[in-house]
């Protein structure tokens, strides 16, 4: 199959527009736009957000993220025991939507994203066709983990009856936005072309091991300048 | 490697750089990529007048939707109600800062601009006014393509009404249809909007602006 790449071409990423490559960063000849072949430094970046959002992602969950006054007595609750809350209640449903929602989203894309980096740097077991699909889900998932927020937004709103009953956002709030939008700037500094590159790679090196075993010994000698070619 | 190819005559997939012919494709037709599955390129009916009106449409509803209430609360006898505008002011005044400017932006800001943004676009196409800076102003508008989150918003405003109906009595405004209309409007509006026919458009209208790789 013939990539962009090959031939020494560049898509840009906000026109799509092809351009032959003469330069790094190459300018667009039609939006007039700087870009890179591929994401520039797309792995490091993916793994720096990533880890930081992991790291927000502790005090986010540790300290309350929502705090009641009842009468002047305040009583907090964190993410986890809003949810402990809701099952009480029994409103289920709306304990499934905020767990996947403010838990199991941002966890699932900064795994995800982490296993992506890891097969697309190694390149073991790498199937980019599947690869790739999960990117996108996790892509599409991002801004839906900014659902807590806007509740605890229109909750501190909407009940403001003085002295009786009023809400007050905790600390993690913070914490939690951090954590979402270090995932998004995440997963959109994550080039997927990088997975197919790598599997394209890995193939032609294969073809190149598989002819006999005595060419094999006289190859591995010369694959790291053959790789570092391309 | 080899130079000689003529650009022009190709597309690239965006997620795996698989490189084809351009297809010629009428309205309505789009061409997918065969190792990856994802859209190469889509021409979508009557991109331009949909828009147009959709956007049109979304900045009509753009006003009640942020300024009439949303919903109100009564407990023990008291009412109060809030409007997205509301919202903001009080998580100003409690010192919220952090989460006022967040859905300052992402609920307010961004959809508001690119509303505007998308019926800028469409109203010069369909009255013929093409100028160079649109290329630029174009070229801007893509990087908000992520953060329009009035969708999530929506999900958050319906699942704040499950908490509150519980124990208060919990009364539905203006406000909230006038958001949802906001709601499908922005979506529609940046969901018709043809980019590759677009960037087509601009590219033949503006050969000069363009053209300073191949002279």
């Amino acid at each position: 199959m013939n990539t962009a790449k090959s031939k020494g071409l560049a898509l840009c990423p906000k026109c799509h527009k092809l351009n032959s490559l003469q330069a790094e960063p190459q300018q667009c000849s039609r939006c007039h736009g700087m870009f890179y072949q591929r994401k520039h430094n797309s792995l490091q970046y993916t793994l720096a957000w990533n880890v930081a959002a992991l790291i927000a992602f502790i005090p986010a969950n540790l300290y309350p993220i929502m705090i009641v006054y009842q009468l002047g007595i305040p009583s907090d609750a964190t993410i986890l025991s809003g949810i402990g809350e809701f099952i009480d209640h029994g409103l289920y449903p709306i304990a499934i939507i905020i767990f996947t929602a403010s838990i199991i989203v941002p966890l699932i894309k900064i795994i995800g994203l982490f296993v992506l980096v890891y097969k697309a740097h190694t390149g073991i077991r790498l199937k980019p066709n599947k690869h790739s699909k999960i990117y996108h889900i996790l892509e599409f998932l991002g801004p839906w983990s900014m659902l807590d927020v806007f509740v605890v937004a229109l909750m501190v709103t909407v009940v403001e009856l003085g002295f009786v009953t009023s809400v007050a956002a905790g600390p993690a709030i913070n914490y939690f936005t951090i954590t979402v939008i270090f995932t998004m700037f995440a997963a959109n500094s994550f080039d997927p072309r990088l997975l197919w590159d790598k599997k394209a790679d890995k193939k032609t090196i294969e073809q190149a091991l598989l002819p006999s075993d005595k060419l094999l010994e006289n190859l591995l000698g010369t694959l790291p300048e053959e790789k570092g070619q391309k | 490697m080899n130079s000689k190819i003529n650009p022009t005559f190709f597309v690239a997939c965006q997620q795996c750089d698989a490189l084809y012919d351009k297809p010629q494709l009428k309205q309505g037709q789009l061409a997918k990529c065969n190792r990856c599955g994802s859209t190469l390129i889509e021409r979508k009916v009557d991109s331009i007048e949909r828009s147009f009106n959709w956007s049109l449409a979304g900045l009509m509803l753009m006003l009640p939707a942020i300024l009439l209430p949303i919903m109100g609360v009564t407990l023990a006898g008291q009412f109060h109600q809030a409007s997205l505008f509301d919202c903001i002011l009080v998580l100003i005044d409690r010192g919220f800062f952090m989460i006022a400017s967040l859905v300052f932006l992402f609920a307010i800001a961004v959809p508001i601009v690119r509303l505007a943004g998308a019926l800028y676009i469409s109203y010069s196409f369909k009255f013929h006014k093409l100028k160079p800076s649109l290329l630029n102003f174009f070229r801007a508008y893509h990087y908000l393509d992520n953060w329009a989150m009035l969708n999530v918003f929506m999900l958050g405003i319906v699942v704040s009404m499950y908490k509150l109906i519980d124990d208060t009595e919990l009364s539905i405004n203006l406000g909230l249809f006038a958001f949802v209309f906001w709601l499908i409007c922005s979506t529609m509006s940046a969901a018709a909007l043809d980019q590759d026919y677009i960037w087509d458009k601009l590219e033949r209208a503006f050969p000069r602006n363009c053209a300073n790789e191949h002279s």
